[in-house]
């Protein structure tokens, strides 16, 4: 019997053969088991191949076309969102120059694309900020700038979070225009604000500030009464007078002899409290002072390199503290991860005293001093340095809080922009791409950064480069921990829960990682390669991406 | 029910409807981005692919005339685009048409490696796919507008420019070179 070829019986178990010859084929394979076998086992590799094609159902990570297409700025629904945003940012402008005129503060106002005296004063200022630099050391010019990065950061938070609260159908569909609209909000001054700029920024003993104060200057002074809360950035930031909402400062020092009916959030090189806060205090300072007249409505939660407690906190005091100071009184437990605590003779704890010191003999405790509770008192360097911070609370407290941030600006950046999320993530597989990309924008961004900077016109884009690029250097890590989540879970359908799965996974793994004896370093300066690479090269795709529509 | 809905779709994409042609990318992306991707292999390409395909639709709808669904005319127009690409990548070198030994489609040698088996686990199947991405151009284009797009040899002749019965040689030859891939991996 004459069989048929192998790729005869191929084109007869694909389905192509013409009508005449398949007819011959077929009674062919009634008689001849051997053909038909091979059809058969044709025919199953065939359903295999398809099958093993089809199974791969990703969807591109990477600006899906939906972008794509509004990005062409032909369909209707891209062109109505243009007019809207356009239409709410010069109406926004009319009434901000209406209401607030000329007393814009410039370290906002610059980035006001509406507003042309944002650009004069922009240069008149930077004069200004620049004599200041080299007459004053400069620390006007960098309370500013520090004021206007926190502002930033805060709105974002805000802008992020309301959109996220808002659900999918109120978000605009375009990255891009998401990304101007965020800007351009943050560019907008809000309206339940009042703001105030210079070098000294004061409210009058007799004076009373109805809306939220923002004030940024060298020194900041509130005397009279702030109904809402106060943001004040400065080198010196002084409260004698009343805030009844919040106080969140950011400054060399910060006084507060007045009253503060919230709570109180500072940074500072050096917070003296001898006024009364009604609620809480969180701070961070390397000089933390509660003067015997202050008064502490609830309790203290602070770091500081010197802390000392003189006055009065209703309830508990937790500090984590390089020296450690009480001889006032504490409503309840009081709380100490340090190095020293001294607890003099007028001290006294309503509740527990809990402290982790490095050695026992740093805890002085005075002969009159009561402690209510129990003593809980420890020491954490029995064993070298290296090892004690594997065993201190504060460590995996700090790791846990640093994993949660780092989740949570994932989850923002994915919700706000998943097609760039996905395509940084995606970056990171070509390996040494971003690993070198990573490399040289790693050390020639700042070199960049100085270079236009020192044109002194280019400062404000040095200081956004400088933003942009600390940021991507946060990002880094994230990029890198997403893949390495999506390596491991290998998620059949990438959703966004995958991908926040696998973020966790990675950052899980990759902090562990960071401390591996010796590798560690090395570990963690490549996953800042691998991620700034990624984030370069999703930028430049992004930026390149239009050019193809 | 869903045809008719998916006809007032097109419609309404060819009016430069925004949120339809939308309707349209949710629902096909995947199947084109999977053509893209094993037609050009890299991620990257095939993003790119697929942007532009999804890009280009608005034009390119004006000449669907609904003889052939839907799904089938989009993936022929992404194996057009991706084509394109390649030829554009070889620089006019007709990579896809050429074939070493001619047309010949002499019987195969016994020693020839025998049909691949139904494979069932998935990690087999990736590493069929693995395989099929290592194919050379020439062979994995045909293999996966047939096994991928489901075209006949002469719509695949037709979107490679070459004749209808050299399709199925090209197939063969790719089978065969595959499954000595394979036979590799796995000894």
């Amino acid at each position: 019997m004459n069989c048929y070829s192998e790729q005869s019986c191929a084109v007869f178990a694909d389905g192509e053969m013409a009508a005449a010859e398949a007819r011959r084929l077929q009674e062919h394979l009634e008689g001849c088991a051997h053909c038909r076998e091979l059809v058969e086992r044709l025919r199953v590799e065939n359903s295999m191949l398809a099958e093993s094609l089809h199974e791969m159902a990703e969807a591109p990570a990477v600006a899906p076309a939906f972008s794509g297409l509004r990005s062409s700025w032909r369909s209707r629904g891209a062109w109505l969102q243009v007019i809207g945003v356009t239409a709410v940012l010069a109406l926004s402008a009319m009434v901000y120059t209406g209401l607030e005129g000329l007393g814009a503060p410039a370290a906002l106002d610059w980035l006001n694309p509406l507003s042309l005296g944002g650009r004069v004063n922009l240069v008149f200022s930077l004069c200004a900020y620049l004599s200041g630099y080299f007459t004053q050391g400069g620390t006007a010019m960098l309370s500013n700038y520090a004021a206007l990065v926190c502002w930033i950061s805060l709105l974002l938070l805000l802008l992020g979070s309301s959109a996220l609260l808002r659900g999918r159908r109120w978000r605009l569909p375009h990255p891009g225009l998401r990304l101007i609209v965020i800007l351009l909000t943050l560019s907008l001054p809000g309206f339940a604000l009042e703001r105030r700029n210079g070098g000294l920024v004061a409210v009058g003993v007799n004076e009373t500030v109805d809306d939220t104060l923002l004030a940024t200057g060298d020194t900041v002074r509130v005397d009279g009464v702030v109904n809402g809360d106060v943001l004040a950035f400065g080198r010196a930031v002084e409260v004698s007078g009343t805030v009844k909402g919040d106080l969140l400062s950011w400054a060399q020092r910060v006084t507060v002899t007045g009253t503060v009916e919230g709570r109180i959030y500072s940074f500072a090189q050096t917070f003296d409290l001898t006024g009364q806060v009604d609620h809480s205090l969180y701070g961070a300072a390397q000089t933390l002072e509660l003067d015997s007249r202050g008064r502490v409505g609830e309790g203290i939660l602070a770091a500081a390199s010197d802390a000392s407690i003189d006055g009065r906190v209703q309830r508990g005091v937790w500090l984590g503290a390089g020296g450690a100071e009480v001889s006032g009184d504490i409503g309840r437990e009081l709380a100490v991860a340090g190095g020293t605590l001294t607890l003099a003779s007028t001290a006294r704890v309503g509740g527990d005293l809990w402290a982790r010191v490095r050695q026992l003999k740093d805890v002085h405790i005075a002969e009159g001093a009561t402690i209510a509770g129990k003593r809980d008192i420890q020491q954490t360097a029995e064993l070298t340095v290296r090892q004690s911070r594997y065993r201190s609370f504060g460590f995996y407290l700090w790791q846990a809080l640093w994993v949660a941030a780092a989740m949570l600006v994932g989850w923002l950046a994915l919700a706000l922009f998943p097609g760039f999320v996905r395509g940084s993530t995606q970056a990171v597989a070509s390996g040494w791409r971003s690993l070198g990309l990573g490399l040289g924008v790693l050390a020639g961004v700042p070199l960049a950064i100085l270079v236009i900077a020192i044109t002194v016109v280019g400062i404000p884009i040095s200081l956004i480069g400088l933003a942009v690029y600390l940021v991507a250097l946060y990002l880094a890590k994230i990029w890198v921990a997403a893949f390495l989540g999506r390596l491991i879970l290998k998620p059949a359908e990438p959703g966004n829960r995958d991908w926040l799965l696998g973020l966790l996974l990675g950052l899980l793994i990759l902090t562990a990682g960071g401390f591996i004896p010796f590798l560690g370093g090395l570990v963690r300066f490549v996953v800042l390669c691998l991620g700034l690479g990624a984030f370069a090269w999703q930028v430049y795709r992004t930026i390149k991406q239009p050019a193809v529509a | 029910m869903e045809g008719q809905e998916l006809e007032t779709l097109i419609e309404r994409a060819r009016g430069r409807d925004a949120e339809a042609l939308g309707e349209i990318y949710r629902r096909y992306v995947r199947r084109v981005f999977g053509l893209c991707r094993h037609l050009l292999g890299s991620w990257e390409s095939a993003e790119d692919a697929t942007s532009e395909v999804f890009l280009k639709l608005q034009r390119s709808l004006g000449t669907y005339d609904g003889s052939t669904p839907f799904p089938a005319w989009l993936l022929r127009v992404a194996g057009n685009h991706c084509i394109d690409m390649l030829r554009r990548r070889q620089r006019g070198r007709q990579v896809m048409v050429e074939d070493r030994d001619g047309t010949a489609a002499a019987a195969a040698p016994s020693s020839e490696p025998s049909p691949l088996g139904a494979v069932l686990s998935s990690e087999a199947r990736a590493r069929v796919r693995e395989a099929i991405a290592r194919l050379p151009e020439n062979y994995r284009v045909p293999l996966v507008l047939r096994y991928y797009s489901e075209l006949s040899y002469d719509e695949i002749a037709q979107q490679l420019g070459v004749e209808s019965g050299h399709v199925g040689a090209l197939i063969f030859r790719a089978k065969q070179e595959l499954r000595r891939k394979l036979r590799n991996v796995q000894s």
